[in-house]
């Protein structure tokens, strides 16, 4: 077992990268990011905005864009069976850059969660007919890929994804 | 009155520096026409205008922004108006045009007639809150109390269908984002 990217340095990174908003629907596999934002954090340097779906965070991401800033939208695999139109017609559309933080449920260590087993197989086929570069985020190599996310991000100017497997985030 | 009569009324109400997100359909294409230029005009992303005009709110607190939606945008996006009530954004106002049809895509019935607007607008957090039928009458009245609100404000207007003969929006959605980001600087 690796160990995990720690809330803190995680948050501290999207700091230094300038962002100023982070919303979206939760996952089990954010759970020690989402409480310790919620209960540690300093929301004075990024926000947190709930949200009722991941489609209404794509919106909600997509308004931050809209003011020439960056917002990072956490949401399940599930969920991007929720944000097809909101990525095609709005925020790809519109040329609104925003990081999305994938939790690919649905591998190995869900095979009791069947309701995964479908979305997990099919999530990378997914994003490709989406024509969302992704990127898998590893412990050993966080930062040069997020770097490398943003820096995408930036040139194209619309959504990036990073895929978050088990215990990456959150034991 | 009809949607783009609400619209025209609009006129007076806001200034330079507010921001207008308009839904999908009509609505955009009538705010296009007929307010100053450039807004926020969302072309499809249908149930997504409100949260848009969240993200837009929380980041930019020192100006007005007024989401201008249908009833059919409304219904498919619900949630956002709730957590729109949840954070309450003293700069955000959301107006509903509500003809009880998905009228841009050939007039089809919407649900909208099933909801109690008085209570349902009424059970939610915003200081200011009222549902009408759009008239002569009261119009710049409600849009006085509504958009001058000191804090986050809905306002839900019934409207009789019609539309103006308004050309398509001819800015590509990459021209909305220049012009709207010059805006903001
Ligand atoms: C996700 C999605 N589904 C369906 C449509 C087709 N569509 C475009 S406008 C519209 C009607 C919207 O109704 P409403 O918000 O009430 O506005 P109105 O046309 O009545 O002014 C529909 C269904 C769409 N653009 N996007
Ligand atoms: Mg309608």
């Amino acid at each position: 077992m690796s160990e995990i990217i720690t809330s803190n340095l995680f948050l501290k990174f999207l700091e230094e990268n300038n962002f100023s908003t982070i919303t979206g629907v939760p996952c089990s596999y954010f759970k020690d990011l989402l409480m310790y934002l919620d209960k540690e954090y300093d929301q004075k340097k990024i926000k947190h905005i709930l949200a009722t779906r991941e489609d209404e965070a794509v919106g909600i991401a997509s308004g931050v864009a809209f003011t020439n800033r960056k917002a990072i939208v956490y949401l399940q695999n599930s969920g991007l069976g929720n944000i097809g139109d909101a990525l095609t017609s709005l925020a790809q559309l519109y040329k609104l850059p925003m990081l999305l933080l994938i939790s690919y449920r649905g591998l190995l260590p869900d095979k009791d969660f069947p309701e995964h087993s479908i979305m997990g197989e099919v999530t990378e086929d997914f994003l490709r007919a989406l024509k969302t570069p992704y990127w898998i985020l590893e412990y050993e190599t966080w930062q040069e890929t997020m770097k490398e996310a943003i820096y995408t991000m930036e040139k194209l100017q619309s959504p990036v994804a990073l895929l978050v497997k088990k215990g990456v985030l959150s034991l | 009155m009809k949607g783009y009569e609400v619209i025209e009324k609009i006129k007076g109400y806001i200034n330079e520096r507010d921001m207008i997100v308009s839904s999908t359909g009509n609505i955009s294409r009538e705010v296009f026409h007929i307010l100053d230029q450039p807004q926020v005009y969302l072309r499809g992303s249908l149930g997504l205008q409100i949260s848009v005009g969240l993200g837009i709110a929380i980041e930019e607190k020192k100006r007005k922004v007024l989401v201008i939606l249908g009833d059919g945008s409304l219904l498919m996006g619900m949630g956002s108006i709730i957590t729109s009530s949840y954070y309450k954004p003293s700069n955000l106002k959301i107006l509903i045009l509500d003809n009880a049809k998905y009228f841009t895509t050939g007039g089809q019935k919407t649900v909208s007639s099933a909801i109690n607007f008085t209570k349902f607008l009424g059970s939610l957090e915003a200081s200011f809150k009222i549902s009408k039928n759009a008239s002569e009458e009261s119009i710049n009245q409600d849009l006085t109390k509504f958009i001058n609100s000191k804090g986050f404000s809905i306002l839900h207007l019934k409207i009789e269908s019609g539309k103006k003969a308004l050309s398509n929006i001819t800015w590509h959605p990459e021209e909305i984002t220049k012009r709207i980001k010059k805006k903001i600087i």
